[in-house]
């Protein structure tokens, strides 16, 4: 596993470059990509059009002729040996879920709860937002803890709405627009990430806390 | 009002421009046209163009001028009739209210282009017009156009020096491609294989990505791992589950979980789209540096 503090920077195509903090998802890596976009943004790179963070990693489009990879890679392993771990103080927000998902009781039993129980530990704290672009205005939260883990479904649904809600793997993801998903439906949400009239047209951002609310 | 009334089409035209970059924190891929360059070589015949066009497949399309306008087309090679009369692609050429014109398939490419002297008069979004079919927005409500559709144009633009339109002679070759993210992750036999063995277009192409059919099994014996997605940019080429290979193009999926072998550089990516299922190729594996220099 490559060291957080140590990225690897990879030519993505002859426009982009990726800097990666690990091999898997783990809370660290997710902050060290998060503040490295960050702290690259802030940097005002010349030839730099895109900066995007991942769950890992960190896109750089570049403008061709106005920079090259191998300038730009200089100046970002200089930007990632400056002192003081940059952390991203993130909005709040509160969504309200309804817990009326298909793939409740499932959940709940893969992990010895009632439904009641998973609910109230699954809202018994904020999540980070892990990251966002998945899909118009999808969101990743997560981490939960080791005992709120289930593995994704062995059988991919061919599409499920804006406004559901997803959980595996650790993370409760929110959906924008109708996308395929092979995660658990634990329910859905009046809440939309996405509006294409908006500027910027999604409101949650990566490294954003969400608290997750029974919807009345 | 002037425009175009659509009376017959292929599937998936799009209205298209340059498309809107710099949205992927937001799910969104730029979009654009398939073949850049033949979309901008169509603007340029005309001199000054409106900023969107439409994109048609290969099996053409037909319409109806409402109201004198000028267009031009250019991409692939394809065969263009304006009542009656044939006419050389690419072309311009000022059409009069009630003019019939029709794009049959030629004899290359899968994406030609209509160029107007006028603006496609539909909202923009998130600063462009263009068509996203992953997505469903922009164009025409995200979708495709339909016969029947009028293509509301604006009011004439300023005339331009428009160049005399030329056939850009096609270019063969190898598809360049500089190494992938996950690169490491095949056997050294496989990458070798990747950049020596022939792979083929596949009838399963769109605008979010084109299937390769793989004859010498290169990918057979790959172990496709499931990795951290990262994001994703036009020309990655992706290994899927099953061993397919799938090179993503304009409106490709924001992010993606399965390896990518190798990116097409930015300079053959108009070519590979224009390649027609059955067409064989290979790949070549150049240095960054390299590709940076490259022209379109």
């Amino acid at each position: 596993m490559t060291d957080p503090l140590r990225p690897t920077l990879l030519p993505l195509g002859d426009r982009a470059l990726l800097i990666r903090f690990a091999d898997t998802l783990s809370d660290a890596a997710n902050r060290a990509a998060i503040a490295f976009a960050a702290l690259a943004e802030a940097a005002a790179l010349p030839g730099v059009v895109e900066i995007v963070p991942n769950l890992v990693s960190v896109l750089l489009r570049y403008e061709p002729g106005a920079i090259t990879f191998e300038r730009l890679a200089g100046e970002l392993r200089l930007l990632t040996s400056a002192p003081g771990g940059a952390t991203v103080a993130g909005a709040a927000h509160a969504i309200a879920i309804s817990f009326d998902g298909e793939d409740l009781g499932d959940v709940a039993s893969q992990l010895n709860l009632a439904p009641a129980g998973f609910i109230r530990a699954h809202n018994a704290r904020s999540l980070r937002v892990l990251a966002t672009g998945f899909a118009p205005g999808f969101v990743y939260c997560g981490l939960h803890p080791a005992a709120l883990v289930v593995p994704r479904r062995t059988v991919v649904r061919r599409q499920v709405p804006a406004g559901t809600v997803l959980f595996a793997a650790g993370q409760t993801a929110i959906t924008s627009t109708p996308i395929p998903t092979g995660w658990h439906v634990i329910g859905h949400t009046g809440f939309r990430n996405f509006d294409p009239a908006a500027e910027p047209p999604t409101a949650v951002r990566a490294g954003d806390t969400i608290r997750f609310e029974v919807a009345t | 009002m002037t425009g175009i009334r659509i009376t017959r089409v292929g599937p998936l035209a799009t209205v298209q421009d340059a498309g809107r970059p710099g949205l992927l924190r937001h799910g969104i891929s730029a979009s654009g046209p398939m073949d850049h360059a033949a979309f901008e070589r169509a603007g340029g015949w005309l001199g000054a163009a409106g900023t969107a066009g439409i994109e048609f497949t290969t099996a053409g399309i037909g319409f109806v001028a409402e109201g004198s306008v000028s267009i031009a087309v250019d991409g692939g090679a394809f065969e263009l009739v304006i009542d009656g009369e044939t006419k050389p692609w690419p072309t311009r050429a000022l059409l009069q209210a009630g003019s019939v014109v029709e794009v049959r398939p030629g004899a290359f490419g899968n994406y030609g282009y209509l160029r107007f002297d006028r603006e496609i008069d539909v909202p923009q979004l998130m600063g462009s017009r263009a068509t996203s079919s992953i997505a469903g927005i922009g164009g025409f409500s995200g979708r495709a156009l339909q016969v029947g559709d009028v293509v509301p144009l604006g009011a004439t633009l300023r005339r331009g020096r428009g160049q005399h339109p030329t056939a850009t002679p096609a270019r063969n070759g190898p598809i360049r491609v500089v190494w992938g993210i996950h690169a490491d992750r095949f056997d050294n036999a496989i990458r070798q294989r990747f950049v020596t063995d022939e792979f083929v277009v596949s009838p399963q192409l769109d605008r979010m990505g084109a299937r390769l059919a793989d004859p010498q099994r290169v990918f057979a014996e790959a172990r496709i791992l499931s990795l951290v997605s990262d994001a994703v940019v036009p020309g990655d080429i992706q290994i899927l589950g099953d061993g397919t290979p799938i090179v993503l193009m304009r409106d490709h999926q924001p992010t993606g979980g399965y390896p990518r072998i190798a990116t097409v550089v930015s300079a053959d990516l108009d070519r590979f789209a224009q390649l027609r299922p059955g067409t064989p190729l290979r790949f070549e594996a150049v240095t960054v540096a390299h590709a940076e220099g490259l022209k379109p």
